[in-house]
């Protein structure tokens, strides 16, 4: 829910509770000076009734308007009490009823007693609540109106600063070259915002590069001793009557070399990825891709009597980093190739929504989701990092591409979707 | 062959030339990068093997620098940044190769050869060992006077054996050179290619030269 409409909702309910409230006080008091002032009314008239009994000794003549009635019952009974009341009485001439506030009084004429009832409509506060009524709907109507108009053409512009931070925080990357640019606003809040992203962007840009270059310093570092040790090696082992046991032992730190060099730069891309390093992108032709690295395993599927079938619909552009599809590519298909059988088989199918690669192999172990882990690895028999299907997880969830992994028939499936 | 090798590591130029001296270049070592302008200025390399990152300035700038001044000295960067920057970069501004560290000397060393094969300075396209003659602009190869037949990658290997003469070389590099070092660690599918090309070289009348080292690799030697 906006927080325009939550706050509206909020001011409506209230407003209309209070303006509902407050019409009903002005009800009561009304109805009650009302009643007050036709009390008064209906003593004046008693007077006059009173009066005129007085001075002519006899009663007067009853009257039965709508507006106004007085009424002499005879009665036996002396006791007769003074008493306000309101009553409801039926009119003939209108044919209704009518509320009205009456006045009954005891009156003597001749020794007789007489019931007097003086009454007064009070048709006059209906009107009036009824009036209540009308002006408090008007005034709920005019603020919903007041509102809509508001929220329309006032608060939108109002608030424009502030989607327009939004907005450029939505588009903000880190790795980007230009910094946000903010409309300038005269609202306090509003400013103070910008005041605060502008400094936190500004922190994330420079932990980026600070990050970014500790990654290319970190290669460097591990890389240049990895680069003596491997020399230092190779010159070794060009050494002259070297013992077998010297000779294993060469073999042996060469290799764990070139494990722990492929560990670091598997972990240097895993990183660079993931800071989002690569990000020039173009439209990337994965037919062309796949038939230079596939002509460069070709010789060598053919040594292991690896039959490949190729469905791959040409061209086929995906827009990604041409280094990453790269990456990807070689990945996938040396998989499948590593782990492949002699005489074993691969199947390379691609269009424009998918690529998959399957290859035969021996039947896996764990769940296979665990493979796009990172430092997973099927058996400890071959050097293969386990690094190379996080790399293509990795790869795959930068460009929002699905990646999915099946075993069926002595068949190992990945799946790219893009 | 003059081979100028600008490297702050010191351990890593001396090992470099320690492997190429083995190879008939004559090498010369730069440090920094005073140094290295310094050597640049003053004579002419068939090659240089150029790292970015020196102390005193960077590599690119020395690069620049010849290629300023129109030196026609091949370069081949090998740098431990790993990045594509630096790689496009290097490139653009006109080297030859770009190699990452930790790279195998013998994969070094087929690079310089490629370079100066293709600076053409000894004017000749033609790799001659033994009764093997290479012919690296065609991409032919005679023994004894006869074509011989080889596939791709067995061309490959026999050109990377020739550029290493008589040097040990790993299974490793042997791999990382004809597929790139994402099939590192499988060393065993480099076995067919090696038996099917001692087996061609044999057949064409030649003597085996592809030397099985125990445990570490290969040597094409006499």
């Amino acid at each position: 829910m906006k927080l325009l409409a939550k706050y509206n909702r909020v001011n409506v309910v209230a407003t209309i509770i209070v303006l509902l409230l407050s019409a009903v006080i002005y009800y009561f008091f009304i109805e009650k000076t009302l009643v007050y002032q036709l009390d008064k009314n209906l003593v004046v008239e008693e007077k006059e009734i009173k009066d005129y009994i007085i001075e002519n000794n006899a009663l007067p003549e009853p009257s039965y308007s709508k507006d106004e009635q007085e009424v002499y019952t005879s009665v036996t009974d002396k006791n007769v009490k003074r008493s306000f009341s309101s009553v409801e009485l039926y009119n003939k001439d209108h044919d209704e009823n009518i509320d009205y506030r009456q006045l009954e009084f005891p009156v003597t004429v001749n020794g007789k007693f007489y019931k007097a009832d003086v009454r007064k409509s009070q048709e006059e506060t209906e009107d009036v609540v009824q009036l209540i009524l009308k002006i408090t709907l008007t005034i709920v109507l005019l603020l919903l109106a007041i509102l809509f108009i508001i929220n329309r053409f006032v608060l939108s512009k109002l608030w424009k600063p502030f989607n327009s931070t939004l907005e450029q925080i939505k588009q903000f990357n880190v790795s980007g070259k230009d910094n946000i640019h903010f409309e300038p606003s005269n609202i306090n809040e509003f400013t103070e915002l910008n005041a605060a992203v502008n400094v936190m962007t500004k922190k994330a840009i420079g932990d980026y590069n600070e990050i970014k270059s500790f990654t290319e310093n970190a290669s460097h570092e591990i890389q240049t001793p990895l680069a003596i040790i491997r020399s230092k090696l190779e010159l070794l082992s060009q050494s002259e009557n070297l013992k077998e046991e010297q000779m294993n032992a060469i073999q042996s730190i060469s290799e764990t070399t070139s494990r722990l060099s492929k560990l670091n730069q598997s972990l240097i891309l895993l990183t660079k990825i993931d800071n989002r390093q690569f990000k020039e992108t173009e439209d990337v032709n994965l037919s062309v891709l796949l038939h230079r690295h596939l002509n460069n395993y070709e010789e060598l599927l053919n040594a292991k009597g690896i039959v490949t079938t190729k469905n791959i619909a040409e061209p086929v552009f995906v827009t990604m980093n041409e280094t990453l599809a790269e990456t990807l590519i070689v990945n996938l298909l040396t998989n499948a190739i590593k782990h492949n059988v002699e005489k074993g088989s691969i199947t390379i199918t691609l269009n424009e929504h998918a690529l998959s690669i399957s290859n035969t192999g021996k039947a896996l172990n764990e769940n296979p989701a665990i493979y796009f882990e990172r430092f997973k690895k099927e058996s400890a028999s071959n050097d293969s990092m386990g690094l190379g299907l996080s790399i293509v997880k990795k790869i795959c969830d930068t460009y929002h591409f699905t990646i999915s992994y099946t075993h069926q028939n002595m068949m190992h499936t990945v799946t790219v979707n893009f | 062959m003059k081979i100028l090798i600008i490297e702050d590591e010191k351990e890593l130029s001396e090992s470099i030339a320690a492997y190429l001296k083995g190879q008939n270049y004559i090498c010369e070592i730069a440090a920094d990068f005073n140094k290295a302008i310094e050597k640049t200025e003053l004579y002419d390399y068939d090659c240089i093997l150029l790292d970015i990152t020196l102390p005193g300035g960077s590599g690119l700038e020395i690069l620049k620098e010849l290629k300023a001044n129109n030196k026609l000295d091949g370069v081949l960067i090998i740098s431990a940044k790993n990045s594509l920057d630096d790689k496009v970069t290097g490139l653009t501004l006109g080297a030859d190769d770009y190699l990452a560290k930790p790279f195998h000397l013998s994969e070094l060393s087929a690079r310089v050869a490629a370079i100066i094969r293709r600076k053409n300075f000894d004017g000749s396209d033609i790799l001659n060992f033994q009764n093997i003659s290479i012919d690296t602009r065609a991409k032919t190869v005679l023994v004894n006077d006869k074509p011989l037949e080889l596939t791709k990658k067995e061309y490959e290997l026999l050109l990377y054996f020739i550029s290493n003469k008589k040097k040990v070389i790993s299974k490793n590099a042997i791999a990382e050179h004809l597929w790139g070092d994402d099939m590192q660690g499988n060393n065993d599918f480099i076995y067919t290619h090696i038996k099917n090309l001692r087996k061609k070289l044999m057949e064409a009348g030649d003597a085996d030269y592809i030397k099985s080292v125990y445990g570490m690799g290969y040597k094409f030697s006499v």
